[in-house]
């Protein structure tokens, strides 16, 4: 499958405050371009009984959201609102167009599936040696299947009749041809259509982030990919890479530039690290160096890592 | 254990049993090996070998390049339903809800609840029902004056059907337009009951969420003490009972003496369980008496029981209906804005679970780990929850001496110490 291309800057939903992203391209995308890899927290349809591979939405943290933002690279649109008013208060014109294009849909993706099942069963007949049943399937498969032209023939005039009674398009619009197939019925991924994609707003307020962000900023500028670290006792996660091919090498624990903390926070953070083959790491923002970095571009966080040595 | 880096633990890989297969991101290769819509004989697969360090050789680039490929295409699956599974539910914006009117599948022995001749669905089981792919909910139709919204499909009359909601559709709806009914499903709730309901359990909510806090569980120490001698042998119950009058001496030290000591007087001691039971200064709550240290009634309280979980065990003859005591209560709370509880309120949180005691006949540390009352913290960093168990352990029910001359020696035969060796 070929990767579609993303325009930028690419909307981030806001639903109840949280930052979601639910097209598959933009999720690609930010993996690729931006080694962001969020958090995918959906049920994939067909494996919803197991917790390993997880699919769409992808779930954003503040900082990350706030980055790509700050970046110019996406914007966020308030999802409940423009759900609100697109679909609660959508017209019997644009609910009936958007009906038929989903029937429309649905009879292919229901021919397609027809047509696999039965190249399956040739298949396996042919294994079986049973040329001549499949001689038999054949004569039978070319009175079901409609050839493309005559298929499109029969779906304008459908259309037509629905459009002047003005009456939503039967579900059966597939056995009215006599084709034999009912069409599926489709939960599509996002909105958008019939929704129009969202306009830029570029005066929403940015997220709010924790004081971590500068270390987080500071790791993603670095090329390492971070993740939430609560499970592992601190803020982030981060890769060298994309964690779909790589080990963490850090956990990282963000800190104010001034802030005292227990020196057994680094005995706990070090041993912890160091038992799951990762290095702790804590990191803060010289406030003196952002100010005079402002200038020559330098990166005003610092950032040190602890390992049990193991001698 | 001690001495676990002593075995330089850290240049071994963990052992099988300890990998969590949830704790890293899996490889999505596995999962192209698949076919789209034939999943039906799937297992699980192993973990990934993954790499430590970037070498920027082509073939681990090809290598990332098919992961990323694998889980582009496992994302992408449709939600498709064909005539015959097709599940038809359309939104409710009053109550945030979906309602189904003829529910034809299994899930419905788990989730919703009938009312006027609808199946009624919370957000958080509808929302799960549609990310499954289990279910095709509508938005509803807006009736125009002057027309009908009765329609016939298939010779027969049904109202007219909406746009169907796409999977951002019932985020935006069940997640965001919470606030307008309350605002009682956060989408850490949800990802808790997802995760959990994805597991294999049973969850509903504990309550119905719009009471200031679930009913206080008081201990009820007749019950069980009628219980214990309904278990027990009654003659032995008896014996036992004139024994322990018997043998209870002076338990309590004069005030005089817990000033400036000693605490042990002089005299005749039959047993160091007596002496013992003397040199116990610290007073400790007594757990049959209510629950002390609660705070008042409030909704804005973090800190509640939000889900009770069943295991699915004989899930055949659940019945939502009655279904008795949960398996497992669950308190979801959001790592990013709810502090550390306070004491207060992890009282406050134990006090509305039921009082739970471990098998009297389990061993010493599975008593310990048990609690007379226990609660499952879920807490939700971004998307990936934490489960944290507290239990309200007894220590003073586990007098130490009383375990004296019980059974074999330690280490022997028992088996105990078997495990212990050379660190996990």
């Amino acid at each position: 499958m070929a990767q579609t291309l993303v325009t930028e800057p690419f909307p981030i939903s806001r639903i109840a405050n949280r930052y979601l992203i639910f097209d598959v391209n933009i999720i690609s995308h930010i993996r690729r371009e931006h080694n962001i890899c969020g958090v995918l927290i959906g049920t994939i349809p067909n494996l919803s009984q197991q917790n390993v591979f997880l699919g769409i939405p992808m779930q954003l943290m503040p900082e990350e959201t706030r980055l790509l933002v700050e970046h110019g690279h996406a914007y966020i649109v308030e999802d409940a609102d423009a759900h609100k008013t697109g679909f609660m208060e959508m017209s019997r014109e644009d609910r009936l167009a958007f009906l038929r294009q989903m029937d429309k849909q649905g009879v292919e993706m229901a021919l397609d599936a027809k047509r696999r099942a039965a190249d399956k069963q040739e298949k396996v007949l042919k294994e079986k040696g049973l040329e001549r049943k499949i001689q038999e399937k054949n004569l039978r498969r070319t009175d079901i299947t409609p050839n493309p032209a005559t298929g499109e023939t029969s779906v304008g005039p459908s259309d037509e009749k629905s459009l002047s009674d003005s009456m939503p398009p039967s579900p059966t619009v597939g056995s009215a041809r006599g084709q034999k197939v009912a069409p599926y019925f489709i939960t599509p991924t996002t909105s958008h259509p019939p929704l129009p994609t969202p306009p830029l707003s570029p005066a929403a307020e940015l997220p709010k982030v924790p004081h971590t962000y500068p270390l987080f900023r500071h790791l993603q500028s670095k090329g390492y990919f971070s993740t939430p670290g609560l499970r592992f006792g601190c803020h982030y996660t981060a890769y060298p890479g994309d964690p779909l091919r790589f080990h963490s090498h850090f956990l990282a624990t963000g800190l104010d530039w001034d802030e005292e903390f227990e020196l057994l926070d680094i005995v706990g953070g070090g041993r912890l690290g160091t038992g799951v083959k990762k290095a702790y790491l804590i990191g803060g923002e010289d406030p003196e160096a952002k100010a005079s970095g402002k200038e020559d571009g330098s990166d005003p966080v610092r950032a040190f890592s602890i390992e049990w040595a193991g001698l | 254990m001690a001495d676990y880096d002593e075995n330089l633990s850290h240049l071994r890989g963990p052992s099988a049993a300890d990998i969590d297969l949830d704790d890293e991101t899996q490889d999505f290769r596995f999962l192209s090996n698949l076919p789209t819509h034939d999943v039906k004989d799937l297992t699980l697969p192993k973990r990934g070998d993954k790499d430590f360090e970037s070498h920027a050789t082509s073939l681990q680039l090809s290598t990332l390049e098919a992961s990323r490929q694998a889980m582009h295409n496992a994302l992408s699956w449709p939600r498709i339903h064909t005539q015959k599974t097709h599940l038809l539910a359309t939104y409710h914006p009053e109550s945030n809800m979906a309602y189904v009117k003829k529910a034809k599948t299994q899930h419905f022995q788990t989730l919703g609840h009938f009312k006027a001749g609808k199946n009624w669905l919370l957000p958080e089981e509808a929302l799960f029902m549609i990310e499954r792919g289990s279910m095709d909910c509508r938005w509803p139709v807006q009736v125009e004056e002057g027309r009908t919204d009765i329609i016939v499909y298939d010779g027969q009359e049904e109202n007219e059907r909406g746009v169907p909601m796409s999977l951002q559709g019932a985020y935006a709806a069940f997640i965001g337009f919470e606030g307008g009914v309350g605002g009682k499903l956060t989408l850490e709730m949800y990802t808790v009951y997802a995760g959990l309901k994805r597991a294999g359990f049973i969850v509903f909510r504990a309550g119905d969420w719009d009471d200031e806090r679930l009913p206080i569980q008081y201990n009820e120490q007749d019950a069980r003490d009628g219980d214990k001698v309904k278990s027990g042998n009654w003659a032995f119950g008896f014996v036992a009972e004139i024994w322990r009058r018997l043998s209870r001496k002076e338990t309590e030290v004069p005030a005089d003496r817990l000033k400036c000591g000693p605490l042990l007087g002089s005299g005749l001691y039959r047993s160091y369980a007596d002496i013992y039971r003397l040199l116990q200064v610290i007073p400790t709550r007594d757990r049959n008496a209510p629950p002390e240290l609660i705070l008042p009634p409030d909704c804005s309280n973090p800190f509640r029981i939000t889900f009770d979980v069943y295991k699915t065990a004989g899930a055949g003859k659940f019945k939502k209906s009655t279904r008795g005591p949960p398996d497992y209560r669950i308190a979801v709370v959001n790592a990013r804005e709810t502090p550390v509880p306070t004491m207060a309120q992890l009282n406050d949180l134990l006090a509305t679970t039921p009082y739970d005691p471990p098998n009297p006949n389990g061993n010493l540390y599975q008593k310990l780990r048990h609690g007379s009352r226990n609660v499952i913290l879920a807490v939700v960093d971004n998307g990936i929850p934490s489960y944290i168990r507290v239990g309200d352990t007894p220590f003073t029910d586990e007098k130490l001496y009383k375990r004296l001359g019980r059974g074999p020696p330690r280490g022997k035969k028992s088996g105990r110490g078997r495990g212990r060796g050379r660190g996990g």
